[in-house]
């Protein structure tokens, strides 16, 4: 159990420091993320149903420019850590409702670390436009260290309210499948709103309405 | 390729560690450029090694797999002696067009295209398949195009943009946006219909009502709302709803 929580969290630090300040290889993608918090937990069925679930919002999200945005990949992971080895349908609504809610505490926390970037940075003016090599290197590293520390928090807040969660589930089974209704409902919103968005453009509508009816075809035939 | 090259690479992957609303990406930039101008005339105690350094430090922005090119190019054009003024106004040429095209190549573009394969392929064949296509294809265009527009901005200095117009480039930008809408068409009802699979059929209805009310708030009515805002504000509603 404590071996599986502290696996959780190292693999949420990855994933955390993963969305902007190191490598961008797309471990933050809750599809990710959440199917690999999933097998730490010993749950693959429960984790790939949060990953498509937060995947959804995630579509949403173009961290263009200055954009600020939710992290999807620790709201994952706490996600998982509420549905590990519970019923679906008592689960899904609830770990869905945590994944957002941390998902939002964890864009809220890199608007924070940004801030403090800045105040480094504005600290350290006079040495950075100088060209101190010493200076450069040490402001660089102190962000991403503190991108490290916001990922550790966030998922350490997200992962407590998991258990907590998951030793007094607050619910009864018609809440549950309410709240999975609504949960899923919203997800479907933000897929589809986030697609328009990506597909605006007439030529590109046409592909999507080919892909739409072929992957309509595709689910009859399944 | 060289030593200074292969450094400024690995060090252009944490181009965004010390993000910030003032100078955003700028000390990324320098942190990166820092191997490549080690070489300068007088070496890392000369004068123009600093001041090229300093220069590298102010504000920039652009999209992170193109960054690199930025990065190769105002290190060369700092070797090739270029007044300072002019590598100011290079710079600020620069930012735009490569956070542009990185934004139309990669955010709206590779990445969707890659999440909606590996949904797609996680639901139908299995999640560690999903997971493999999604990383194999995001990491194809994430690394190669940080490979490559560290090279070309290298090889091409104050040319860079002229060395950027591979027939590669322009082909990838122009399928992009099909390629993307048809991925996420395909993907929509297969992942849709696998996520209510075991819903009862007034739960499909409830679904479909809660995403038309989601879709009319985020395209017409609410558009900042965003989904993970309007998620939160329908489980609120639902858990007061329950609770009365």
């Amino acid at each position: 159990m404590i071996s599986e929580i502290l696996l959780l969290g190292l693999w949420g630090v990855l994933v955390g420091i993963d969305m902007t300040s190191v490598a961008q290889t797309m471990l933050s993608r809750p599809l990710v993320a959440a199917t690999v918090a999933g097998v730490i937990l010993g749950d693959p069925a429960g984790g790939l149903t949060m990953g498509v679930l937060l995947e959804f919002f995630a579509l949403e999200v173009l961290p263009v420019g200055a954009a600020r945005y939710p992290d999807c990949g620790l709201g994952s992971i706490a996600a998982v850590a509420v549905v590990a080895g519970s019923p679906g349908v008592l689960s899904t609504g609830l770990g869905g409702a945590l994944g957002l809610a941390v998902a939002y505490l964890g864009g809220l926390a890199a608007h924070v670390t940004r801030m403090i970037n800045g105040a480094d940075v504005v600290r350290n003016a006079a040495a950075l436009d100088a060209g101190n090599k010493n200076v450069i290197y040490w402001v660089h590293v102190r962000g991403v260290l503190r991108d490290v520390i916001r990922s550790m928090l966030v998922v350490a807040i997200g992962i407590s309210a998991a258990y907590a969660m998951r030793l007094a589930l607050p619910i009864t089974l018609q809440g549950a499948v309410y709240l999975r209704i609504v949960v899923v409902g919203a997800a479907l919103a933000a897929a589809v709103s986030g697609t328009i968005r990506l597909t605006g453009r007439r030529i590109a509508m046409q592909w999507f309405v080919m892909g739409l009816v072929g992957g309509i075809v595709g689910v009859f035939l399944q | 390729m060289s030593q200074g090259l292969v450094r400024s690479w690995f060090r252009a992957l944490l181009i965004q560690g010390s993000w910030n609303y003032e100078r955003m990406i700028g000390v990324g930039i320098a942190y990166a450029s820092e191997p490549l101008l080690r070489k300068l005339p007088g070496g890392r105690d000369g004068d123009a090694y600093r001041e090229a350094l300093g220069r590298a430090t102010t504000q920039f922005n652009s999209h992170p797999f193109l960054a690199g090119a930025a990065v190769g190019a105002l290190a060369k054009s700092e070797h090739e002696g270029l007044p300072p003024e002019q590598i100011t106004r290079f710079r600020t040429a620069l930012a735009g067009p490569l956070g542009s095209v990185g934004d139309r190549l990669v955010w709206a573009g590779s990445l969707p295209i890659a999440s909606a394969i590996g949904l797609t392929l996680a639901v139908v064949v299995s999640p560690l398949v999903g997971v493999i296509a999604l990383l194999g294809i995001h990491n194809l265009v994430n690394f190669g195009l940080r490979f490559w527009a560290l090279k070309v901005g290298w090889t091409g200095g104050v040319n860079v943009a002229g060395r950027m117009g591979v027939p590669a480039l322009e082909m990838g930008l122009k399928v992009a946006a099909p390629f993307t809408a048809f991925a996420l068409g395909v993907m929509l009802p297969v992942a849709t219909s696998w996520l209510v699979s075991d819903f009862e059929p007034n739960g499909i209805t409830g679904t479909g009502l809660v995403a038309g009310v989601g879709l009319l708030l985020a395209r017409w009515i609410w558009p900042t709302l965003g989904g993970i805002r309007y998620g939160l504000i329908v489980v609120f509603i639902a858990a007061l709803a329950g609770w009365i």
